[in-house]
């Protein structure tokens, strides 16, 4: 636990140990305890989303500048009486550039090539979530979750229950919940061909994870959730190439879609480096085919008493839907079509880096993603790769004050 | 179901072989950087961009909501 000063260094340990003692991973998604927040904290961070510019072998017309995203995250997390916590998250992002919107086959010899939007996109999106945590013993927790969501032509409302059980005699804790989201789309410019006026779609999260202390160092942590989206799932700006028709047609995806998701993490501290390895891995399975592999390895080494320096890697891999194709020859028998890059087969690689500083009172933070797609990088051979695979590199700067 | 069965099987097999820890023994798993998240607007922000870049998506919890991300 962070300390604010000699004073503060004495009621954080106290706080930790106390917290420590009590329980073991719960509801509260830490390795701490099952207990409420012991300190008011207030969170800003700032990001900088940058895509790298499509490759000009790659581009057959628009804009070869994709997406920038500004991002302005706050969070506010307080104890609320002895046995409730609140935590609040609003994020604010601006977003500029142009998107994929279509493939066209390419030239003998080359591969396909992506057709961009023309104009520029210009976005703003603003995000407000809060939890209300009670703890009903140091073994019984629950959690009310509740979201909204709001762009130029997106509105999301969510809300979620979590529940927590504790056993101390086999330091396991059972959590399960139930999440659902309700959204309304009403793409812009509805007036251009085979576009849609409005339409809706909805979500419903279910999870069970079990957390276990191995021993002193070590805890782990599986869960498996289960995700049903209904209705409208395609995406209204995207079309993809018919050959037969030499033109366009409208992205169509089924309207329902089951996902499965498997994960496990494992946090584990080394006392003789003062460094935590964390180590984090999804399955991700659903019915339009698309399976995926996710391994994300984290080392937090602290330096001296007040610095930290975390490097991480993230591999990702996935298979292509059913209905995926960089562009048709003729129209599918079920009707579906997509040529969205996020529904073609290919691997990811990321490397980020952190460094905090603690300052007492407050701490600072400097944090740099770089992501890579490639069909090179999937774990299967990959016939033809989807020309509009995105890269980019994010820039954050955090600062965390205990109130 | 089936990896529902094997997953929780596994889990309630690997507990049966734990010893309960003493208060004492907890201090390395209380500290900030053995949180699942330890800086939850970086994880935030960070899983929002890959729901928005990857078909894939999904972890333990029933908070979040769509977007229309392009």
């Amino acid at each position: 636990m962070k300390q604010k000063n000699a004073r503060g260094q004495g009621a954080s340990a106290f706080m930790a140990l106390s917290a420590a003692a009590l329980a073991i991973p719960g509801i509260v998604s830490t390795a701490q305890a099952a207990a409420p927040i012991a300190e008011a904290e207030l969170g800003y961070k700032a990001s900088a989303y940058r895509e790298a510019d499509i490759e000009r072998s790659k581009l057959a017309a628009g804009s070869a500048s994709r997406y920038e995203i500004d991002t302005h995250q706050l969070r506010f997390i307080s104890p609320l009486g002895r046995a409730s916590d609140l935590a609040v998250d609003f994020s604010y992002e601006t977003m500029s550039g142009a998107s994929p919107w279509f493939i066209m086959p390419g030239t003998s010899g080359n591969g396909p090539v992506q057709v961009m939007s023309g104009a520029s996109i210009e976005e703003e999106r603003k995000d407000i979530q809060a939890s209300l945590g009670h703890y009903f013993s140091s073994q019984h927790a629950a959690k009310v979750l509740l979201g909204y969501s709001t762009e130029n032509d997106y509105q999301a409302v969510n809300m979620g229950v979590e529940g927590s059980i504790e056993i101390p005699a086999r330091e396991l804790t059972l959590t399960a919940g139930l999440g659902f989201s309700d959204d309304e789309i009403e793409p812009t410019d509805p007036e251009m061909p085979d576009r849609i006026d409005s339409a809706s779609r909805s979500s419903t999260t279910a999870f069970v994870a079990v957390a276990q202390v191995l021993n002193a160092n070590t805890v782990v942590q599986g869960s498996l959730s289960m995700v049903t989206n209904d209705g409208y799932l395609s995406d209204p700006y995207k079309k993809v190439w018919r050959a037969d028709l030499s033109n366009t047609v409208a992205d169509a995806r089924p309207n329902e879609r089951q996902q499965l998701v498997l994960n496990v993490r494992m946090r584990h501290y080394l006392p003789a480096v003062r460094a935590a390895l964390h180590v984090d891995y999804r399955f991700f399975d659903d019915d339009w085919d698309i399976s995926s592999h996710t391994v994300d390895l984290a080392w937090y080494q602290n330096l001296g008493d007040n610095w930290q320096l975390t490097p991480s890697l993230r591999y990702y891999s996935q298979s292509q839907a059913y209905f995926y194709g960089p562009f048709f020859y003729n129209a599918r028998s079920d009707g579906y079509a997509s040529s969205d890059y996020r529904l073609s087969p290919y691997g990811a690689l990321s490397f980020r880096l952190r460094l905090e500083r603690n300052w007492g009172e407050f701490s600072t933070n400097v944090e740099w993603e770089s992501y890579r797609a490639a069909a090179s990088l999937a774990l299967d051979d990959v016939g033809v790769e989807n020309p509009g695979l995105v890269e980019f590199d994010i820039l954050s700067l955090g600062l965390k004050l205990h109130l | 179901m089936k990896l529902l069965f094997l997953f929780v099987t596994a889990l309630l097999l690997s507990a049966c072989a734990v010893e309960p820890l003493q208060a004492w023994d907890r201090g390395y798993l209380a500290r900030p950087e053995m949180a699942w998240d330890p800086d939850s607007l970086s994880a935030s922000q960070r899983n929002h961009v890959y729901f928005s870049k990857e078909a894939s998506s999904g972890a333990a919890s029933a908070g979040g909501g769509g977007c229309g991300c392009n």
